[in-house]
């Protein structure tokens, strides 16, 4: 059997550190501007896409560009460094090109129907907003809040990344690699799933009034990480 | 009926004995397969598929009825969170437990999945009735595909053999995405006023025999396990499954017509 309580004193930090990987995912997914089906339509504000998908795609290439930093080095700022700036191009990218489609192909402009005027570029937006739709597009605050989330996405999900990694173990390093990756991705796509409940699966970036609900996603994250962290960092340190 | 955000849907067999057909027949299927295979041999794996498919069968049935109250985002949101919670208890209870893996693998899935469910009706203020039971199901269902399929890839549940050809090797995602597809798909693909719970657990196994066929080509490569004998027993079971799904649709449609071939070119004119 193993030692529970020795394993988790010594890895006492780890536990922490991916809790706060955790919540900074759940908090991150507030920032991303998801439209769900609606947006697919041009119906709604943002990415055509659900909470889930979008969460996970910036967070698993957060992954992949934090695994690939972390071949070359064990500096812990370089490779969530890394996690951060390889989520932020996931998610521009994804909204240039939306923004393209939209413009180009449905032929709408991109414009907010949460907002009066875009607080970046003060453009008025209500009067590009067709008739009954909720906005479509991709308006500049949105644009800025996607990247804000994609950073703090990559940021949390390599911070969940490099503790699985550094947690103590007598596992070879392809195995350590296969399962702090398993781990990485279930701790991520619970935190991606509880705050898309909070926000009932649309939001519109920092600017949306559902925005302010994020406390109530970031606790049930804390506490549901918290609980996976204690399993995660048991099993492997008990290798 | 069951549209999507109606409020509780009609079951025609009752939830508890869905619930015991997915642990039971889940955890036979992967006991069955780790004994039998060491007694009788390595072409005794494909009751590990079995196993998972009826842990699919508990997960599409469960997701089916919390996703009737309207989860306020797609379906497969639920499927994913199943698969994620899943994929951290099996590792775990089959890191810890021995012999006893899959059921530790089980508890803690519950227990992950009843404090999720907690959370959301008392933090998120969700306010689905059956929220806490249901996440607790979904979990452990998730956990019980994981087993199963991994169980059918490599023969066993001892966690060095799952950690270097499951794991390690990367299939863990192509049990991640087939089984959380069965799970989340059936409901997301027959969900509407006229939603018959027959049909949905059919599409359920449908999908639950091509993950079985997915787990068999994976088998194939691996010394412990047979894949002839899963890919077999997975394509005649896709076969029953699917005309079974045909038939439940024709069934509840008004009708069913044929378009027929698009108009030539000098139709039109």
């Amino acid at each position: 059997m193993i030692d529970v309580a020795g394993i988790l004193m010594q890895n006492i930090l780890y536990v922490i550190l991916i809790t706060l990987g955790g919540v900074l995912i759940s908090w991150s997914v507030h920032f991303v501007p998801v439209g769900g089906a609606p947006a697919a339509m041009a119906q709604a504000t943002g990415i055509g896409t659900g909470t889930v998908q979008l969460a996970a795609g910036a967070g698993l290439t957060g992954l992949v560009t934090a695994g690939a930093m972390m071949q070359i080095t064990n500096n812990a700022a370089l490779v969530i460094a890394s996690g951060a700036v390889g989520a932020m191009i996931m998610m521009s990218v994804t909204m240039i090109v939306g923004t393209w489609v939209y413009a180009y192909g449905v032929g709408c402009p991109p414009a907010s129907a949460k907002v009066k005027y875009d607080p970046i570029t003060k453009d008025r937006q209500d009067l590009y907003v067709s008739q009954g739709t909720e906005g479509h597009g991709l308006p500049t605050v949105s644009y800025v809040s996607g990247v804000i989330g994609g950073a703090l996405g990559g940021v949390g999900g390599s911070l969940v990344y490099y503790a699985l990694m550094s947690i103590e173990n007598g596992l070879p390093l392809a195995d350590l690699v296969g399962i702090a990756s398993v781990f990485a991705v279930g701790i991520f796509f619970v935190n991606a799933v509880i705050p898309s409940y909070n926000i009932g699966g649309t939001i519109e970036g920092f600017h949306d009034p559902k925005f302010k609900r994020f406390p109530k996603a970031v606790l049930a994250s804390l506490i549901a990480t918290f609980f996976c962290a204690l399993i995660s960092v048991l099993s492997i340190g008990g290798l | 009926m069951s549209a999507g955000g109606s409020g509780a849907a009609a079951e025609a067999i009752p939830q508890n004995n869905i619930m015991a057909f997915g642990v039971l027949g889940g955890l036979i299927g992967v006991y069955g397969a780790y004994f039998l295979v060491g007694m009788v041999g390595q072409y005794m794996s494909f009751i590990g598929a079995l196993g998972a498919i009826c842990g699919m069968v508990w997960g599409a049935a469960a997701v089916r009825r919390v996703a009737s109250y309207g989860l306020g985002t797609g379906v497969p949101s639920i499927g994913m969170l199943a698969l994620g919670m899943g994929v951290i208890a099996a590792t775990f209870g089959l890191a810890v437990g021995g012999v006893a893996g899959p059921v530790v693998a089980l508890v803690v899935a519950a227990i992950i999945g009843l404090m999720i469910g907690v959370l959301a009706n008392k933090i998120l203020k969700m306010g689905i009735p059956i929220m806490e039971v249901s996440m607790t199901e979904i979990a452990t269902a998730g956990t019980i595909t994981i087993l199963g399929l991994s169980v059918a890839m490599t023969g066993t549940f001892d966690f060095p053999v799952v950690l270097s050809q499951v794991i390690s090797t990367g299939y863990i995602a192509v049990i991640f995405i087939a089984g959380g597809l069965a799970i989340l798909h059936p409901f997301n693909a027959c969900l509407g006023p006229d939603e018959k719970q027959d049909r949905t657990l059919m599409c359920a196994v449908e999908k639950g025999s091509i993950a079985m066929i997915v787990a068999g080509i994976v088998a194939t490569t691996n010394p412990n396990a047979s894949g002839a004998l899963t890919i077999l027993i997975g394509i005649a079971l896709w076969y029953v499954a699917f005309s079974g799904f045909y038939d439940r649709t024709k069934r509840d449609a008004y009708d069913v017509v044929g378009a027929g071939m698009l108009p030539s070119k000098e139709e039109l004119e």
